[in-house]
C-alpha cells in the first residue's frame, strides 16, 4: 500500500464528489457559486450531475475512480496493484477526455454520435476544478501503475513527471497545432475541403518567382526564406566579430559590449523598428542630415527588405554573439599553440584550425538567426513595406479584410515547414557533433591574439555596429521625452504622465495613467509564468539528461517543438483549441500564462540540459542510495547545483513574457491586456511617443527584474573559484 | 569477525540486464552471505559495475529476481532499498559541508536536524575526520574525501554496503592504507559488503570471496586462495595474478591426479575433471625457479631479458615451451641476459586449466 | 503547519496562478469589444459607467482582429457588444450570423444613411458614425517637390505623383477595400480597374493597416495617403502639415458600426449600452476623443474640425452589394490578379 495512492484517490474523489465539475463562468477564484451549490446543475459535482441532473455520461468516471479502492490492501510488488492502476488510470483519462470532446455546449459534437444515440437535449461546459483534480488523479494512477511494473527504475516521481510533461505538452502544444492543421484542410465554414487546401498551398502568392524575371515581388515563402538566410548569415558574421573581440583582443570596454548585447533581448517589439524609421526613414534624422549635408535626396529605401534586415540584425545579433562566445572560448588554446609551433602564422592558424573548430557553433548561430527571423513579427510589421513575409501574411489572413482562416493555416504550415526543417537540420546535423574542446584537464595556454587583418575586420564591423546600437537606444530613450519625434523636439514629460501618472483621489492613490492596467497585468503574468516555465523546463531537462526510457527522442522533440512554432501560429491555435469545452481558457489570464509557459519552455530545457550535463550523475545516485526519493534528490541536490541555469531560465522566460507579441495579440482579453498589445495599439495609432515611453519603462523594469532574480536565486556554493556567468548566457534561444 | 544483525544476504536469480541490443549482464546467479565482503572483479566492460548498480537499484534488471535478505527488491527503486553505496568519484555533494553530507541520509529520512548532525559528528570521528565537519568537500584531500564518502554510507547502517572502485582516485601508497581501513571497518561492523574493482591485488587483499566476471557472465567464484591456486580457466588464471600458459599433455589419470607432460618434464597434478589429451597449464611466475646448474626434470632455457626491481628480479626466459615470465626473489643471484639456465617448476602454482 | 520551502513556493505559485484565472466579472457588467482608438473607447466607457453604473470590461482590437476573434469564438461567444470600427466586417459578421438582431428604440433618431444600413443588415448592425473617404497630403513635401495640389481621384494617377502615393492593401484593410469599391462605383467596373492599374504605378507601398498611409504622410514618409478623411483631420489636429481632400468626383464612405454579438451572455446590459451609444450623450463625446467623423444621431452636430458633409460629394454607396462576401471576394481576387502583379 502506498500513501501516494491514497492521497490521489482522495484528491480524485474530492474532485468527483465535492467540487464543481464544470468551469465556473465567473472565474476560477470567484466563490459566488457557493450560493447555489450543489443543487444548481451548473455548479454541482460530477457525482451529483450524473445521478441527479441526467448527465449519465459522467457516471463511468466514478467507476474508474472506484477501481483503485480494491487494491488498497495490496503491496506494490503485487501484479494486481500495477494492473488495476493501469486500467483505472488509462480508462479514466481516456473516457473523461472522450466525453469532454464528444459533448460540447451544443450537445453532441459529432453527427455520428447524434445519429447513434439520438439528440442529447443537454450540453456541457468547459472542465472546472473537479475535472482537473480527477484527471490529475487518473494521470497519477496511470504513471504509478507503470512505475510499479518497474519502468524507469520503478521511480514514481520520474514516471509521474514524464506523464505530466507529456500530458501538458499534448494539451498545450500538440492539440492547438493540430487544430490549426485541421483548419488548413477546411473551408471557412469548417467543411472538409482538401482540394482548396492544395490550391491555397501551391498558389502564386506563396511560391511565385516573378521577382527573378520582372520588377515584381516574389512569393511570400521565398521572401521569408531569403530574408531569413540574409539575417542568419548577417547575425552570425556580426556575432563572430563581437565574440572575437571579446575573447581574443585586449579590447577595454568589454563590459559595455555585454550591455549592448543584452539590451536588444529585453527590448519590446516594434521599438527597434520605430527607432530605425525615426533615423533612416524618408524624414528620419539621418536622411535629413544627409540631404542637408550632401544633398542626397531622401527616399523610402528603408521600407522592405533593407529595413527588416537592419532591425532584425540589431535584434538578433546578440543571440549569435551569446552562442559564439561560448564556442570561441571553448576552443582549446593548445590546438592553436600546436598549430603555431608547427610553423603556421596566426592568420593560417585561424583559417585552418580555429575557424573549422568553430564550425558547429557558426552553424548553430546561423540556424538560430534563421529561425528567429522567420518567426519575427514586430519588425516586419513596422518596416515591411511591400516586402511580404509569412509571419505578417498569416496575421493579416486572419485579421485582414480576407478573414481567411484556412489560408492562414496553410501559410502557417509553410512557415512551420521552414522552421521545423531548420530545427531538424540543427539537431540532426549538429546535435551530436561537438568540437567543444573543454576538458577537465585545465588548459593552461592562452588564446592567441587575432591576426592583424582579422582584427581590423572585426573592429571595422563590430564597432560601427555597436555605435549604431547605441544611437538606436539613445533615440529610444530620447523619443519618450520629446513632444513629437521628427517634428517637435521640445522636452516634455507628457508621454510618461499620460501612461504612468498617479494622482491622489478620495480613497488614496489612483493609478490614473493609461498604461497601469496593462503594466500590472504584464508584470503579474510574467512573474507567474517565469517560475512555472523554469520549473517545467528544468524538470524536462532533468528527465532528458538523467533518465532513459523508450521514446525519449520523440519526447525531446515534442518538448522542443514549440521553439520552432511562430507565435502567430500558436496564438491562433490557442484560440481555436481553447475557446470551447472541454478546455475553455480564452479570456482568462491562465491562457496567457500557459501560452508563455509552453512557448518559452525550450529555453528552460536547453539551459537545464547544458547545466545538468555538467553535474556528475553519481551525485544523484548517491542521494538515491542514501534513501532520498527522486523528488527530494531533485530538490536538495540537483536544484541547488543548477542555480545558474535557474537564473537563465527565469530571466529568459520573464523577459520573453514581457516582450512577446505575436501570440499575445490573439489572447489578450478585457481584463488581461498586455503591455505589448497596448503598445501595438499605440503604434497603430501613430502615437510613437507614448509607445516609446512605455517601452523604456519596460526595459528598466526588466533590468531590475534580472538583478532581482540574480539576488533571489543566489549563487551556488562550491568552494571553488567558479566564475559566475551572467544569467542570460546559458540560454541561446 | 562479527555479523551485524542488520546485515542481509544478496541473491541474484537468473538476472539479465540489457541496454537495447547490448547485454550487460547475462543470466547471473549468485548468493552473497550476510556479513561477508565479496568483490566483483573483472576487466572493464565485463558487467561488474552494472551488477553493483542492479543491487543498488540504480539499474532495473531486464529479467530475473534480486533478493536482499528475504525481500524481493527486483522492482523497488534505489531509495526504497536498504543499500548504501560509495562511489568511484565519491559523489560528495559540492554545495553541502562535510557534516551536511554525512548527515544527509539521516535528514532525508526524517530525523531532526540536530540529532542527525550529532550522529554525523560521531561518524566523522569514527573515520578520523573529527573537526572537519564545517568544511566543503572541495577543501579536503582525496583521501579525506574518500573517508567522508564512506562515513556518509555507513551512518545509515545499511543491510548492504556497496563500493564502486573506491580506491581508483588515490595514489598507490594511500590506496593500500585506505584499503586496510575499509577492510577493518567492514570486519568490525560486520556489514554485507559488495566491492567492485578491476585491480586483482586489491581484490585478493580485501575479499572473503571474489566473483570474477567476464563478458557479462561469471567466470569463477571462490575465495582468493581458491581463485589463485585453482583458476577455472585461462582467463581467470591470467586475470588473477600473472600466469605463463603453456601446452601440456595428460598422459594418464590416477585418482585425483593426472600425469602431465609439460615440455618433456613429467608432473603429477590434480586433473580437475580433465580428460587425457592436450591441456593448457598455467604456471605462476614465482612458481618457476631458475638454476645455473643442470637439474633433473627441468627444461633448459636462455635468459633473454632481466630486470632488477629491488625486492625481486624479473626474467624472460626462452624455453622450448615458449617465452616464460619468471619472478625470482633471490636478488643476489642476478643472471644477465644470455645466461643458460635450468627451469624448474615448483609443486604449487602449476595448474591444469583445460585446453584453450 | 511547517512545510519545506519547496512546498511553500509551489503553493505560492499555485495561488498566484489561480488569482490570474479570475475573470473578475461581477453581476452588473458586460464585455465590450472596442475597435476605434483607445482614448475614445476609454472615454465612452467612463461616461457610460457614470451614467448607468454598469461596469464594462473592454478589449481594444482593430475591427479585423475583432472580427477574427468573434469568428473564432462563434461556438462560445465571450463578448457582448462590438462597438465601432468600419462597417464592412460588421456587415460580414451579420451575413455570417455572428451577430444578433436588435431594433433599438433609438433607430428613428438616426440619419437616413444609418437607418438604411441597419435595415440592409437585417438590424444586426447599426451605424454610430460616418466617415467619408478621401486622401490627405503633406504640404511640406508637396511644396518641396513642387507638385500641384491633388483635388480629384483622377489627379492621383498623374505620372507626376509616381512613388508619392500610399494606400493600404485591400486584402488586409477595410479602408482600402472601401476605396476599391468606391472607385468601381464611380467609374464602373472596367473603368475602375483601369484606374486602379494606373494608380498602382504611383503607389510606393501598399500598407497593411488602413490608416497607416496618412500617418506615413504626417511623418513625411510619403506625400499622399489615401484614407478616411477623419483620419487625415486627426493628423492635422495633432499638428502635422496635412491637408485633407474630398475628391471632386465624389467619394464613398464608411459607416462605423455597432453590433450585438450572437449568444451574448449579458444581453440586457448589452442592449442598455446599445441604446445609450446611439444617443446624444455618447455621440457628442467624439471630438473630445479626437474622432472627427459624423455622428449617426441626427440630433448631434458634427465636430467643427470634421470635414463639412455638405462640401463632400457622397456617392450612393451600395453597402448591400459591396458589403457582401461574394462581391468582396470577387473584387479582391480580380485586384489580386489584374492589379497587384503589375510592375510599378
Amino acid at each position: 500500500m502506498r500513501r501516494s495512492v491514497v492521497l490521489w484517490l482522495a484528491v480524485g474523489w474530492v474532485g468527483l464528489a465535492v467540487l464543481p465539475w464544470y468551469a465556473i463562468e465567473d472565474g476560477f477564484w470567484n466563490f459566488a457559486w457557493l450560493d447555489s451549490y450543489p443543487v444548481d446543475s451548473d455548479v454541482g459535482p460530477a457525482l451529483l450531475q450524473g445521478l441527479g441532473h441526467g448527465r449519465w455520461w459522467l457516471l463511468p468516471v466514478c467507476l474508474a475512480l472506484a477501481a483503485p479502492l480494491g487494491i488498497l490492501g495490496r503491496w506494490k510488488t503485487d501484479p494486481w496493484f500495477a494492473a488495476v492502476l493501469l486500467m483505472a488510470g488509462g480508462f479514466g483519462l481516456a473516457y473523461t477526455l472522450a466525453q469532454g470532446f464528444a459533448i460540447g455546449i451544443r450537445g453532441w459534437e459529432f453527427e455520428a454520435l447524434e445519429t447513434a444515440f439520438g439528440e442529447l437535449g443537454d450540453r456541457q461546459f468547459g472542465m472546472g476544478y473537479g475535472a482537473v483534480l480527477v484527471c490529475g488523479a487518473f494521470l497519477f494512477f496511470l504513471t504509478e501503475g507503470i512505475a510499479a511494473r518497474g519502468a524507469i527504475k520503478g521511480d514514481v516521481f520520474v514516471v509521474g513527471s514524464i506523464g505530466l510533461v507529456i500530458a501538458l505538452v499534448a494539451a498545450f502544444i500538440f492539440f492547438p497545432i493540430t487544430r490549426i492543421l485541421i483548419s488548413a484542410v477546411q473551408d471557412n465554414d469548417e467543411n472538409f475541403a482538401p482540394a482548396l487546401f492544395f490550391t491555397k498551398l501551391f498558389s502564386g502568392d506563396i511560391w511565385g518567382l516573378e521577382c527573378l524575371t520582372a520588377n515584381l515581388t516574389c512569393g511570400v515563402a521565398w521572401n521569408s526564406l531569403f530574408m531569413a538566410i540574409l539575417v542568419g548569415a548577417g547575425t552570425t558574421a556580426m556575432g563572430l566579430a563581437f565574440a572575437l573581440i571579446a575573447t581574443r583582443t585586449g579590447f577595454r570596454a568589454k563590459k559595455l559590449l555585454r550591455v549592448l548585447t543584452v539590451l536588444p533581448i529585453i527590448t519590446p517589439p516594434f521599438v527597434i523598428g520605430l527607432a530605425v524609421i525615426l533615423l533612416f526613414g524618408r524624414s528620419g534624422a539621418v536622411s535629413t542630415f544627409l540631404e542637408w549635408a550632401f544633398a542626397i535626396e531622401p527616399s523610402r529605401w528603408i521600407y522592405g527588405l533593407p529595413g527588416i534586415w537592419l532591425a532584425q540584425m540589431l535584434a538578433f545579433t546578440p543571440i549569435a554573439f551569446l552562442v559564439l562566445i561560448g564556442v570561441v572560448e571553448g576552443i582549446s588554446p593548445a590546438m592553436e599553440e600546436a598549430a603555431i609551433t608547427l610553423r603556421a602564422d596566426t592568420w593560417r592558424t585561424f583559417v585552418t584550425v580555429s575557424l573549422p573548430l568553430m564550425r558547429p557553433g557558426l552553424a548553430n548561430a546561423f540556424l538560430l538567426g534563421f529561425i528567429e527571423s522567420l518567426a519575427d513579427f514586430g519588425n516586419p510589421m513596422v518596416l515591411g513595406g511591400d516586402y511580404d513575409v509569412l509571419s505578417i501574411e498569416i496575421f493579416f489572413a486572419i485579421v485582414g479584410a480576407q478573414h481567411d482562416q484556412s489560408r492562414a493555416a496553410v501559410l502557417a504550415i509553410v512557415l512551420l515547414a521552414f522552421t521545423l526543417s531548420a530545427f531538424y537540420a540543427q539537431r540532426r546535423w549538429l546535435g551530436r557533433k561537438s568540437y567543444a574542446t573543454i576538458t577537465g584537464k585545465g588548459d593552461s595556454g592562452l588564446h592567441m591574439h587575432l591576426p592583424r587583418r582579422l582584427k581590423i575586420l572585426s573592429y571595422g564591423t563590430a564597432l560601427p555596429w555597436a555605435a549604431l546600437t547605441a544611437v538606436i537606444y539613445c533615440t529610444i530613450m530620447f523619443g519618450g521625452f520629446v513632444e513629437s519625434w521628427g517634428r517637435d523636439h521640445g522636452f516634455t514629460l507628457r508621454h510618461y504622465l499620460e501612461a504612468f501618472s498617479v494622482t491622489t483621489g478620495a480613497h488614496g492613490l489612483v493609478w490614473s495613467g493609461a498604461a497601469w492596467n496593462s503594466f500590472w497585468t504584464t508584470l503579474e503574468i510574467a512573474a507567474i509564468s517565469a517560475p512555472l516555465t523554469a520549473g517545467i523546463g528544468l524538470l524536462t531537462a532533468y528527465i532528458l539528461v538523467r533518465q532513459r526510457f523508450v521514446g525519449k527522442d520523440a519526447f525531446e522533440f515534442g518538448t522542443m517543438l514549440s521553439f520552432a512554432i511562430p507565435g502567430t501560429v500558436i496564438g491562433i491555435g490557442y484560440i481555436l483549441a481553447f475557446n470551447v469545452p472541454p478546455i475553455e481558457l480564452t479570456g482568462t489570464g491562465v491562457i496567457l500564462v500557459i501560452c508563455f509557459m509552453f512557448r518559452n519552455m525550450p529555453v528552460g530545457v536547453r539551459a537545464g540540459i547544458a547545466a545538468m550535463s555538467q553535474i556528475d550523475q553519481s551525485l544523484d545516485e548517491a542521494s538515491l542510495t542514501l534513501g532520498a526519493r527522486s523528488f527530494t534528490t531533485l530538490r536538495k541536490i540537483v536544484l541547488p547545483l543548477l542555480r545558474p541555469a535557474i537564473i537563465a531560465a527565469l530571466v529568459f522566460s520573464f523577459v520573453r513574457a514581457m516582450t512577446a507579441i505575436s501570440a499575445v495579440i490573439f489572447l489578450v482579453s478585457a481584463n488581461y491586456d498586455m503591455a505589448t498589445s497596448y503598445i501595438l495599439g499605440r503604434v497603430e495609432n501613430s502615437d510613437f511617443g507614448l509607445a516609446i515611453a512605455y517601452s523604456s519603462v519596460l526595459i528598466l523594469v526588466m533590468l531590475c527584474a534580472i538583478v532581482l532574480i540574480q539576488v533571489a536565486v543566489g549563487q551556488r556554493r562550491l568552494g571553488r573559484r567558479g566564475a559566475q556567468q551572467f544569467g542570460l548566457e546559458g540560454s541561446t534561444g | 569477525m562479527t555479523t551485524k544483525s542488520t546485515a542481509a544476504s544478496v541473491r541474484f536469480q537468473s538476472v539479465v540486464k540489457a541496454f537495447g541490443e547490448v547485454v550487460a549482464v547475462r543470466d547471473l546467479n549468485f548468493t552473497i552471505e550476510p556479513g561477508s565482503l565479496v568483490t566483483l572483479l573483472g576487466p572493464s566492460g565485463c558487467g561488474k559495475t552494472t551488477t553493483l548498480r542492479l543491487i543498488a537499484g540504480l539499474e532495473m534488471s531486464t529479467s530475473g529476481k534480486i533478493l536482499i535478505g528475504a525481500l524481493e527488491v527486483t522492482k523497488l527503486p534505489a531509495s526504497e532499498r536498504d543499500v548504501c553505496m560509495v562511489f568511484q568519484s565519491y559523489a560528495l555533494f559540492p554545495h553541502m559541508t562535510v557534516l551536511e553530507n554525512v548527515a544527509y541520509g539521516l535528514s532525508v529520512s526524517g530525523m531532526p536536524k540536530a540529532e542527525a548532525h550529532a550522529k554525523a559528528e560521531q561518524q566523522l570521528a569514527l573515520v578520523g575526520l573529527k573537526g572537519f565537519g564545517a568544511r566543503l568537500p572541495s577543501e579536503l584531500s582525496g583521501g579525506q574525501q574518500q573517508r567522508v564518502a564512506v562515513a556518509r554510507a555507513l551512518i545509515l547502517e545499511p543491510e548492504v554496503l556497496l563500493f564502486d572502485e573506491p580506491l581508483s582516485n588515490l595514489d598507490a601508497k594511500l590506496r593500500r592504507h585506505v584499503r586496510q581501513e575499509i577492510c577493518d571497518l567492514q570486519r568490525s561492523l560486520g556489514l554485507t559488503t559488495v566491492y567492485v574493482t578491476h585491480d586483482q591485488e586489491e581484490a585478493l587483499a580485501v575479499s572473503d570471496r571474489i566473483i570474477v566476471m567476464r563478458n557479462a557472465e561469471i567466470a569463477q567464484t571462490g575465495t582468493p586462495h581458491e581463485l589463485y591456486e585453482e583458476p577455472a580457466d585461462l582467463f581467470v588464471a591470467d586475470f588473477i595474478g600473472d600466469a605463463n600458459v603453456v601446452t601440456g599433455e595428460i598422459k594418464a589419470l590416477d585418482g585425483a591426479l593426472a600425469v602431465v607432460d609439460i615440455g618433456g618434464v613429467e608432473r603429477r597434478l590434480p586433473h580437475r575433471g580433465l580428460p587425457p589429451g592436450e591441456v593448457d597449464v598455467a604456471i605462476r611466475p614465482e612458481a618457476i625457479h631458475l638454476s645455473r646448474e643442470r637439474v633433473d626434470d627441468s627444461l633448459s632455457g636462455t635468459v633473454s631479458k632481466a630486470t632488477y626491481l629491488g625486492s625481486h628480479l624479473e626474467y624472460s626466459v626462452e624455453t622450448p615451451l615458449g617465452e616464460l615470465f619468471v619472478i625470482d626473489h633471490r636478488v643476489d643471484g642476478f643472471a644477465p641476459p644470455g645466461t643458460t639456465v635450468s627451469v624448474v617448476m615448483a609443486d604449487r602454482g602449476v595448474t591444469l586449466v583445460g585446453s584453450g | 503547519m511547517k512545510l519545506p520551502n519547496g512546498y511553500r513556493v509551489a503553493f505560492a505559485a499555485a495561488a498566484m496562478m489561480l488569482t490570474a484565472g479570475t475573470a473578475a466579472q461581477a453581476a452588473e457588467n458586460f464585455t465590450l469589444y472596442c475597435s476605434p482608438q483607445i482614448e475614445w473607447c476609454q472615454l465612452v466607457i467612463a461616461e457610460f459607467q457614470k451614467a448607468t453604473g454598469i461596469k464594462v470590461a473592454m478589449t481594444r482590437k482593430s475591427s479585423g482582429e475583432t472580427f477574427a476573434q468573434i469568428n473564432a469564438e462563434r461556438k462560445n461567444p465571450k463578448g457582448d457588444v462590438w462597438w465601432g470600427g468600419t462597417g464592412d466586417p460588421h456587415l460580414q459578421a451579420a451575413e455570417e450570423g455572428l451577430t444578433a438582431e436588435y431594433k433599438s428604440p433609438m433607430l428613428d433618431k438616426l440619419h437616413p444613411w444609418a437607418q438604411k444600413q441597419a435595415k440592409q443588415s437585417g438590424y444586426k448592425t447599426v451605424g454610430i458614425y460616418m466617415g467619408a473617404l478621401g486622401f490627405g497630403y503633406n504640404t511640406e513635401l508637396l511644396a518641396k517637390k513642387g507638385l500641384p495640389e491633388p483635388k480629384c481621384w483622377k489627379d492621383l494617377i498623374k505620372p507626376a505623383y509616381k512613388g508619392e502615393v500610399q494606400i493600404a492593401n485591400p486584402n488586409s484593410s477595410g479602408t482600402a477595400y472601401t476605396t476599391l469599391a468606391t472607385i468601381v462605383q464611380l467609374f464602373g467596373e472596367d473603368g475602375g480597374f483601369d484606374y486602379m492599374k494606373q494608380l498602382h504605378k504611383n503607389i510606393n507601398q501598399y500598407t497593411k493597416s488602413g490608416s497607416a498611409p496618412i500617418k506615413a504622410a504626417a511623418r513625411g514618409e510619403t506625400t499622399i495617403g489615401i484614407v478616411f478623411l477623419h483620419d487625415a483631420v486627426t493628423q492635422r489636429v495633432n499638428g502635422f502639415p496635412i491637408i485633407p481632400v474630398a475628391p471632386c468626383e465624389g467619394t464613398g464612405y464608411e459607416i462605423g458600426s455597432m453590433s450585438i454579438i450572437k449568444g451574448a451572455r449579458n444581453l440586457e446590459n448589452a442592449k442598455k449600452w446599445y441604446d445609450w451609444a446611439l444617443g446624444p450623450d455618447a455621440q457628442k463625446l467624439m471630438p473630445k476623443a479626437k474622432a472627427y467623423q459624423v455622428p449617426s444621431n441626427a440630433g448631434v452636430a458634427p465636430p467643427p474640425e470634421a470635414p463639412k458633409v455638405e462640401q463632400i460629394k457622397l456617392i450612393d454607396y451600395d453597402f448591400e452589394k459591396y458589403g457582401s462576401s461574394a462581391e468582396r471576394k470577387r473584387l479582391l481576387a480580380k485586384w489580386d490578379k489584374d492589379v497587384k502583379p503589375l510592375p510599378r
